[in-house]
């Protein structure tokens, strides 16, 4: 066997160790595996993995079709994307996970078209919603939709609960320009409802086509209505109108074009009956009132009559155009229309009011989780992406409730040295003996007072200040079960160590300049990463926190990229010159749910890389002799220390300490 | 009047809309001895409203724009040196007082708070300035005006004025002018038309909602004075709008885009 193949021989294993029955159904069919190389297919059974350890009968169903899946689906990448998003998505329906991995068509993810658009939208998202925010609107996000299958038609933008939803494929395949000029038409163009469009509507019975032809006439209204305060926009949706005789049809989508250019663009010709009396119509109430709703209602109510006359069916796939335009749900309430959809609807329970004294005694009392939840993304290097609220921090106990203490500023018991300070330009000390320059207005004073015969005053320089460089650091120590073994060669355990060096740490700075925290981690799996603050910034290392420190305990895994992006998005608030994080540690990375080498490692790595994109310095000492092989990767070449003996952890602490802070 | 003020006397009129009944009031105020405080946004026309005032009222008006590195002794005044011997300089503050004219004190609050204290035996019933140095006492002018201005939209809580010295003020808050005001102002002092000033007062009033969602504060008036002058001269609009709106305003690449979208949506898209 070749050196890929026994990495997929290896990789089995793991599966077989993780899910016996999934193991098994890849085994019944060897032949899934035959056109793939091996490191795909190593890949591949990895995900099988990863599923299993959160899902076994999601597992056992991607197992199952994992042959068919290879043949359709081009690349493993997009099959990945795929399976990580239904694992998010349905992280809290059970049945509607199952239903996703036994038929949802995996062939969206691979559409990398409709990846480079999404990249692109994400980035224009900020502008977009400033952009939104000129209109007056501050109330709605910006989100996309779900990816659609291979096949069917790019759904409209819409605007929902709040949400402006963006298809994923970009409407329009031109250059950069043009595709954000699309976004911008659309958000002018919402925004134009949410001025004037009366919104949800009571649908009723109206079909579909009376429904999409009243819109249309709404579409052209609203933009007639924008364009009195915003000209410049006629020429920014008018670039979009390009429907012409030849170009859109006979069908109703290339009459609906047709009309909505021939009611937008005053210029344009076009020799269609209908679409002729539908401008008609609207330029005959246009000139009255367009603020005129019923008006413009019975104008769509005819045209649609018409349509119908002609017989010309209103397709599923119809979209209003152009493609600027979203698909007008705002308009209309369709209520007892739409089916109901438990996932929408889950988290909302009715209650019926009661007053109080009906209530009944003896209520259950209802334990209420008071934990802070925190989702954080994580790298998938096999993807080179974020997946996105993937792994959640919980912080037990709320911080308010915790004693303050007081904080008086704290003598450090042992000073760090290399602790200089920066010179600060704003900072001026005027009337100096001696100085970098002259202080004008003194020098004038004392030769002023030299004539006049009075005793001169020599102190005539000034200089620029220096004030002391203010640190936050945050202890961040690895809780997880190894850390209650002894230390090679000793009979302390790596937390005794760890403590010591957490007390090293928490006393050696100036409580009144620098900031200190003391916090630890241990993981069990992606949806519970315990993280504690064992001191924090704002509280003296007393008695109470001495107290908690030593009564910390090892138990569970090390998701280090977690608690990693958790402290330096506590870092991130604080208002210092250096933010150090400060990693104490006995072994790599691991958590429950992943069985992918490398992969939390590569999490960490970023982790690093994005605190080092904000302004933080993280640090990793472990007591790891075999450490070499992933810290270089995870905090770079000098930015770790492998400490192997227990006794010299705690000064090793406080050396690495001064050169974080002194840098 | 004394002939070192002629200087100061403001002769031909500024231009001044009033958007509000703000002329009557400071000049009841005026007229009762009161130190006014103008409050308002940068570029609102706090500045050009005073020297109007100083016009109408043919007073002579001494403006300073404060810093924090301003002394006391930038305000009142400071012996210097000659080849005699000392020689004693009224600063602008004392000039206003002993002659009687309006001192200006543009962006009071970004002086240090010991500097502002200066001024308060001027602004109570007192109304003198002691110059300790000289040790004289200079009693003010009866035609002596105190006026301040500041942006409350920019301070910290450390740049603050005292209550000590704010009680003494009346005040007047500004704000940019309602839309067909502001409208009136672009098109005379920029030299475009109504209906083209219209068109960039909207952006304004667009970029005026972003306040607080990563700008300081909405494009001015003052910008578009500028920018319409450019295109009165000739320049393209597009561009004219980027260089005297959305490229000042702010640094932030999304907020500039969004900007130009809101010239966009004035003027269509940049051809």
């Amino acid at each position: 066997m070749t050196g890929n193949g026994s990495l997929l021989a290896q990789r089995l294993e793991v599966l077989r160790s993780v899910d016996r029955a999934s193991f098994d159904t890849l085994l019944a069919d060897p032949a899934w595996h035959e056109d793939l190389p091996a490191t795909d297919a190593a890949a591949l059974v990895d995900l099988l993995a990863q599923v299993a350890s959160e899902a076994a009968d999601a597992a056992a169903a991607l197992a199952l079709r994992l042959g068919d899946l290879v043949s359709t689906v081009p690349d493993p990448a997009s099959l990945r994307k795929w399976a990580l998003h239904g694992l998010q998505r349905h992280q809290h329906h059970p049945k509607a996970r199952l239903q996703y991995f036994e038929r949802d068509d995996p062939g969206a993810f691979a559409d990398l078209q409709a990846e480079a658009d999404v990249a692109e939208l994400l980035t224009q998202r900020a502008a977009l919603l400033a952009y939104l925010a000129g209109f007056g609107d501050s109330t709605h996000g910006i989100e996309l939709h779900e990816p659609q299958a291979a096949g069917q038609p790019s759904p409209a933008p819409s605007v929902a609960d709040a949400v402006i939803r963006f298809p994923r494929r970009c409407a329009v395949s031109g250059p950069a320009a043009q595709r954000r000029a699309l976004y911008r038409a659309s958000i002018a163009h919402i925004a134009a409802h949410l001025w004037h469009s009366p919104l949800a509507r009571l649908a009723g019975s109206r079909r579909p086509m009376l429904l999409a032809t009243i819109a249309l006439v709404e579409d052209a209204r609203v933009e007639r209505l924008m364009q009195r305060d915003y000209p410049g926009l006629h020429s920014l949706w008018g670039a979009f109108h390009t429907a012409t005789r030849e170009s859109a049809g006979f069908d109703y989508a290339g009459l609906a074009a047709r009309l909505s250019r021939a009611l937008h663009d005053p210029g344009y010709a076009d020799s269609n009956a209908w679409v002729q009396k539908g401008r008609a119509l609207f330029e005959d109430a246009a000139a009255t009132d367009l603020h005129d709703v019923p008006a413009f209602e019975a104008i769509g109510r005819r045209l649609a009559i018409d349509v119908e006359k002609m017989r010309l069916p209103l397709l599923p796939a119809y979209r209003p155009q152009p493609p600027y335009r979203d698909d007008n749900t705002l308009l209309w309430n369709m209520n007892a229309a739409l089916p109901v959809d438990d996932e929408a609807t889950a988290p909302r329970e009715d209650y019926e009011f009661q007053p109080r004294d009906k209530l009944p005694p003896e209520l259950p009392s209802v334990d209420v989780d008071t934990r802070r939840r925190t989702r954080h993304p994580e790298w998938d290097h096999r993807l080179d992406a974020l997946r996105e609220d993937w792994a959640t921090v919980i912080e037990s106990g709320p911080a308010a409730q915790r004693s303050a203490g007081n904080r008086f500023a704290q003598k450090p018991a042992h000073r760090v040295r290399g602790l200089e300070q920066t010179p600060d330009r704003s900072i001026r000390l005027n009337r100096l003996a001696e100085g970098d320059e002259l202080d004008l207005t003194a020098a004038v004073d004392g030769a002023i007072r030299q004539r006049a015969r009075l005793a001169p005053d020599g102190r005539i320089f000034r200089r620029h200040g220096h004030r002391h460089r203010a640190t936050a650091v945050v202890l961040l120590m690895d809780l997880s079960v190894s850390t209650q073994r002894f230390v090679p060669g000793s009979f302390t355990t790596v937390l005794e160590v760890e403590k010591r060096a957490a007390r090293v740490v928490a006393q050696a700075l100036d409580s009144g300049r620098d900031r200190v925290a003391v916090h630890g981690f241990a993981s069990n799996g992606r949806h519970e990463v315990h993280y504690q603050r064992i001191k924090d910034f704002d509280e003296p290392f007393g008695a109470e926190q001495q107290a908690r420190l030593a009564a910390l305990q090892g138990s569970l895994s090390t998701r280090m990229g977690a608690a990693l992006r958790h402290a330096t998005a506590l870092l991130d608030g604080q208002a210092v010159d250096h933010k150090v994080i400060l990693m104490l540690t006995d072994g790599e990375p691991s958590d429950v749910d992943v069985v992918e080498e490398e992969h939390l490692v590569e999490d960490a790595r970023h982790a690093v890389a994005s605190a080092a994109a904000r302004g933080i310095r993280t640090f990793c000492l472990t007591l790891d002799r075999q450490a070499d092989r992933y810290v270089r990767r995870i905090f770079g070449s000098r930015n770790y220390l492998i400490a192997d003996r227990a006794d010299a952890f705690a000064g090793h602490t406080g050396d690495a300490l001064v050169r974080l802070v002194a840098h | 009047m004394t002939p070192s003020l002629q200087p100061y006397l403001i002769e031909r009129e500024p231009y001044y809309r009033a958007a509000g009944n703000e002329l009557a009031l400071f000049a009841a105020a005026f007229a009762r001895g009161l130190p006014m405080m103008l409050k308002g946004p940068t570029g609102c026309g706090k500045t050009r409203f005073i020297e109007h005032m100083a016009w109408r009222l043919k007073r002579p008006l001494i403006t300073l724009a404060c810093n924090e590195d301003m002394a006391a002794s930038d305000l009142v005044g400071r012996y210097l040196l000659d080849a005699q011997g000392t020689v004693w300089h009224d600063g602008p503050l004392t000039t206003a007082v002993r002659f009687g004219a309006i001192c200006y004190l543009d962006e009071v609050v970004e002086a240090r708070q010991d500097t502002t204290v200066v001024i308060h035996p001027l602004t109570d019933e007192r109304r003198m300035l002691p110059l300790d140095k000289r040790g004289e006492l200079v009693k003010a002018h009866p035609d002596f005006r105190l006026v301040v201005s500041y942006n409350p939209g920019y301070q910290s809580v450390a740049k603050d004025m005292k209550p000590s010295t704010r009680q003494r003020f009346g005040a007047i808050d500004f704000d940019f002018p309602p839309p067909a005001v502001e409208t009136e102002v672009v098109a005379h002092e920029g030299g475009i038309s109504p209906a083209l000033a219209l068109q960039l007062v909207k952006i304004a009033e667009q970029s005026r909602a972003l306040r607080g969602r990563g700008l300081d504060e909405g494009i001015s008036t003052r910008m578009l004075v500028h920018a319409g002058a450019l295109i009165a001269e000739g320049i393209a609009v597009h561009d004219a709008c980027t260089l005297a709106m959305t490229t000042p305003i702010t640094d932030d690449r999304d907020l500039q885009a969004a900007l130009a979208g809101f010239v966009e949506a004035q003027f269509g898209p940049r051809s």
